[in-house]
Formats: structure tokens, C-alpha cells, sequence
């Protein structure tokens, strides 16, 4: 596979986990799991970073004036980032949330 | 013939992986039919489906889709062989399941 097109699934692999992980979180605490809902989320960032490594390649690539080719996929990888990194803030307020429901 | 049905987010990333799956089938002589679908039109491929694999984006569906399908085939795909698009180890491993 081309370099770029894998850089694109390994961030579209580790945010995708990580957003899933994330809304976890969410079903977790929703059932009361507090600390199980922590974990997933901070699990969740560990796989994060990975992805957000691989970006780091792709505007390495960028920068360094090997400019990568804007397909579909590397639109899709950074909209898969982005929505993950929403729903990493979004699944800690959840959490807090339920918890001061539940609690 | 084996009906496999690979469901992620959007339906985009994993039919790539479809293509490296059914390229791999071919060279191995395995009959098959492999396809890619978003999540949100999954009803219409899980009933016919003799097993259904899930991306990771979806992965905290597999306890809803578990429950609405309890006699399907319903697994997820490993993170470091989505990451690669490794078709070889996606067939393998549906392989494996349908036994």
C-alpha cells in the first residue's frame, strides 16, 4: 500500500477505536461504572496518541514539501480525528454528568 | 457461498479493505461475497449475512448488534489489521469463525 493511504488507516484505526472507547465511557457510567468509564476514556487517549502520531507524519510530509495528495481518505482519517477528539470532551462531561445524577 | 458483511462508520474505509479481502480469496480458490456498509444500513445486510464483521470505529455496537441478531456471526476486526488493511488476515480470521 502507498504511504499516505497507510498513514490514513493507521489514523482512521486508532481514532476510530478511540471514539468507540469513548462512547463506552459513556454507556459505562451511564450503568453507574464510574471508574470503569475513567479507564475507557484514559484507554481511549492512549490510542488516540497513536493516531494523532501518524498525523504528525502526514503534516510532517506537508511541511517538509512532499506534499501528500488530498484524497477522500485523508479528508475522512481527519474528519475521523476530529469527531473523536470531540467526543473525548464530550464522554468526560457525560460521565461527570451521570455521575452527579446517578451518585 | 459465504456471505461476509464488514460494517464501519461510514462504509468508505472498509471497502478497501473488501477489495484486499476479495483479491486475497480469489488467489486462495475461497467463494465468497464480500461487502462493505455503513453502520446506519446495516439491517439491510445483516439478515442474509453468515457473518458480520465490525470496524473499530463501531466496535460499541457489538453488544446492540449481539442483541438484535443473537444468531449471527458478529465480530470485530482486529485495530492493527484494520490499520494495515490486511485483507489476508481479515479472510483468515472470518475463516476461521465460519469454521
Amino acid at each position: 500500500m502507498e504511504g499516505t493511504e497507510l498513514i490514513c488507516f493507521q489514523i482512521i484505526a486508532s481514532v476510530g477505536t478511540a471514539r468507540s472507547m469513548y462512547i463506552e465511557a459513556i454507556h459505562e457510567a451511564k450503568e453507574g461504572r464510574f471508574e470503569e468509564a475513567r479507564r475507557m476514556i484514559e484507554n481511549g487517549e492512549k490510542v488516540f496518541l497513536d493516531g494523532h502520531h501518524a498525523h504528525l507524519e502526514l503534516l510532517k510530509n506537508d511541511v517538509l514539501g512532499n506534499k501528500p495528495e488530498i484524497s477522500i481518505l485523508i479528508v475522512h482519517a481527519e474528519d475521523q480525528l476530529m469527531s473523536a477528539e470531540g467526543f473525548n470532551i464530550l464522554a468526560t462531561e457525560f460521565v461527570d454528568l451521570y455521575e452527579k445524577i446517578l451518585k | 457461498m459465504k456471505n461476509i458483511v464488514l460494517i464501519c462508520a461510514a462504509g468508505m474505509s472498509t471497502s478497501l479493505l473488501v477489495s484486499k479481502m476479495l483479491k486475497y480469496a480469489k488467489e486462495k480458490g475461497y467463494e465468497c461475497e464480500i461487502a462493505a456498509y455503513a453502520a446506519v444500513d446495516s439491517a439491510r445486510a445483516i439478515p442474509t449475512a453468515d457473518i458480520v464483521l465490525l470496524g473499530p470505529q463501531v466496535k460499541y455496537s457489538l453488544a446492540k448488534f449481539r442483541t438484535t441478531y443473537p444468531t449471527k456471526k458478529i465480530e470485530l476486526i482486529d485495530m492493527m489489521m484494520y490499520g494495515m488493511m490486511d485483507g489476508k488476515g481479515v479472510l483468515d480470521f472470518a475463516i476461521k469463525v465460519l469454521g
